[in-house]
């Protein structure tokens, strides 16, 4: 293996684990809000949640260009007030990858606090304990299961996340190329042997991410 | 510790609670066919539930006042909750599903300490395992302990024995026995089990249709139901219509069938002429030779109908000019022959016949 592609794996990685992180405690909040309570508009949020799921990736991105590009609402403010620029840069990745797995982690958080047993939460207040202290040690607990096997499938689309990234943080090696980036230029220039390496790493990626969520699960179940 | 409802109501999907009631203390049976909104009316004197329009007070303590917008949280109420269901925690082990809701310091109370409540519960062998490795009985007595743990003041429990079998059923009774004697706790205790209600009640609500039909003293409400539903619920065993002939002196002369009984005429409305009689079945003494003197009132010729046995006892029906039921001994049933056609005389004291306004 390269000295490149070892920062390719690293910033793929990274980068991937990091969007994950970010949208956890976002992810929470609104499948909690989802699972737990009517509002007005809920079916409004649930479907702008779920939109980038079903539209094309690449149709994704390029709202996130036209949105956070130097001409763009968001962008133009970014830039002039905090002088930071988003788009072709690692943290339009970060974003690409963050709105992309962000529906597949809600759906699966959803499921599992409806799955707890509002009951347990009524007692838990009987006994005097507060909100905070029902979500954190009868409802978080008791949807684990879901919210890793979510954690877990939001990193897996982060990892292989193609066409929103291409679109909005392009592909410049060492900048803003992840493995898969890396995988179609190569195939694109004729680099063969380098296209299969990348391709084994990904393999590997993927082997142990699934298999690191099939044994948390499992100790949990043990428990 | 008296529990004050006050102008509940609250609307279900087939009837609306509407609850007045005053609860003194003590175990109160809250009683009534299902889905007359007994579980609603628990959750919603715990607080889990709101009501539209609600006064709720315990002891001096005024928990839901909606005209005041006034609703002390669950979690600061004192209210002890064992539902239907129980609710154990199952990813906690005993040990841990106990002490979820235990008072430390100042706001414990030194009758609820982890000793009393272990010991008078038989918890010691249970403490270390899971919650999944427990038998239903034991279950129920996990609910129990962990909810005595908090200090409660007010005890809801939710039919806690409805899902064991009658072996258990008699072990549970005596630990909800010893509860009520060893933390003087007033409870509300929801069930349709008549043993049960016997054998720990102090205080019979009667719920019918989201309304509380009746309450009082146990004894009083299943000898004196103060209406038709009520006396089909605590199944008063002859309840027959009748007409009121005259009042004098209290005393009433009442036209059943076509026999005339005397009855208290004490609580009917002025003017009441149609009433229905309830007599309950022990209330009735029979004899064989009818001619002595006695203070009963009612002395009736009967005829025996039929027998049949009801666990210790027997169950006679008689016609007496209307059909009236009796439960008598098997021996005293024995000793009076009282095969189908036997003539025998049936005595009722006045106080025993109870007048339902019709």
């Amino acid at each position: 293996m390269e000295t490149g592609d070892w920062q390719l794996v690293w910033f793929t990685v990274w980068v991937a684990l990091l969007s994950t992180l970010v949208i956890l405690p976002f992810g929470l909040a609104v499948s909690w809000w989802l699972a737990r309570r009517e509002w007005r508009g809920k079916s409004l949020v649930e479907t702008l949640i779920s939109l980038p799921l079903v539209m094309p990736p690449v149709a994704t991105g390029l709202i996130l260009l036209k949105v956070l590009g130097r001409r763009g609402s968001v962008g133009g403010f970014l830039h002039d007030h905090f002088a930071l620029d988003v788009v072709f840069t690692w943290r339009a990745v970060l974003l690409a990858l963050c709105v992309m797995s962000f529906p597949l982690f809600v759906r699966s958080a959803r499921v599992a606090f409806e799955g707890v047993n509002p009951r347990l939460e009524q007692i838990a207040r009987t006994l005097g304990a507060g909100d905070f202290r029902v979500f954190c040690t009868i409802t978080l607990p008791l949807a684990a299961r879901g919210i890793i096997a979510g954690c877990l499938l939001a990193f897996a689309r982060a990892l292989g996340e193609f066409g929103a990234t291409v679109m909005v943080a392009g592909n410049i090696p060492g900048q803003t190329t992840t493995l898969s980036l890396a995988i179609f230029s190569s195939v694109q220039q004729g680099e063969d042997t380098r296209a299969y390496r990348l391709l084994a790493i990904s393999v590997v990626l993927a082997f142990l991410a699934v298999w690191t969520g099939e044994w948390l699960n499992r100790r949990r179940r043990a428990r | 510790m008296a529990l004050l409802l006050r102008h509940i109501s609250l609307p279900l999907a087939t009837l609306t609670l509407a609850v007045e009631a005053e609860l003194p203390g003590g175990i109160t049976i809250l009683f009534g066919p299902s889905g007359a909104g007994k579980t609603t009316l628990l959750e919603v004197i715990a607080g889990l539930r709101q009501a539209p329009q609600a006064f709720i007070q315990l002891g001096d303590e005024v928990l839901t006042d909606t005209a005041r917008g006034i609703a002390v949280p669950a979690r600061l109420r004192g209210i002890g909750y064992v539902p239907q269901d129980l609710a154990l925690f199952p990813h906690l082990s005993v040990r841990q599903n106990l002490n979820y809701g235990r008072k430390t310091g100042a706001a414990a109370n030194p009758l609820f300490s982890p000793e009393h409540v272990v010991r008078v519960l038989d918890m010691a062998p249970l403490l270390a395992r899971g919650v999944a490795e427990l038998s239903g009985g034991e279950q129920q007595r996990v609910a129990l302990a962990r909810a005595l743990l908090a200090s409660p003041r007010l005890l809801l429990l939710d039919e806690p024995l409805a899902g064991l079998d009658a072996g258990l059923k008699t072990r549970i009774i005596p630990y909800l026995a010893r509860i009520r004697e060893e933390f003087q706790l007033p409870m509300i205790y929801v069930t349709h089990d008549r043993h049960e209600m016997l054998a720990l009640g102090d205080i019979l609500a009667v719920l019918v249709d989201g309304r509380v039909a009746q309450c009082g003293p146990l004894r009083e409400v299943f000898h004196r139901p103060a209406n038709l539903a009520v006396a089909d619920l605590v199944a008063v065993e002859t309840v027959q219509p009748g007409r009121i002939l005259r009042i004098a002196g209290g005393l009433a002369t009442v036209l059943v069938g076509t026999a005339e009984l005397a009855a208290l005429a004490e609580g009917l409305p002025a003017g009441t002429e149609s009433v229905y009689v309830c007599i309950r079945a022990e209330d009735v003494i029979l004899l064989k030779e009818g001619n002595g003197p006695s203070s009963a009132r009612n002395r009736l010729a009967a005829v025996v109908e039929s027998s049949s046995p009801a666990g210790p006892l027997t169950r006679v029906e008689l016609d007496c000019g209307f059909p009236l039921t009796v439960l008598l001994t098997r021996q005293a049933c024995a000793e009076l022959s009282l095969t189908p056609g036997a003539r025998i005389t049936a005595l009722v004291k006045a106080p025993s016949i109870h007048l339902i306004a019709r």
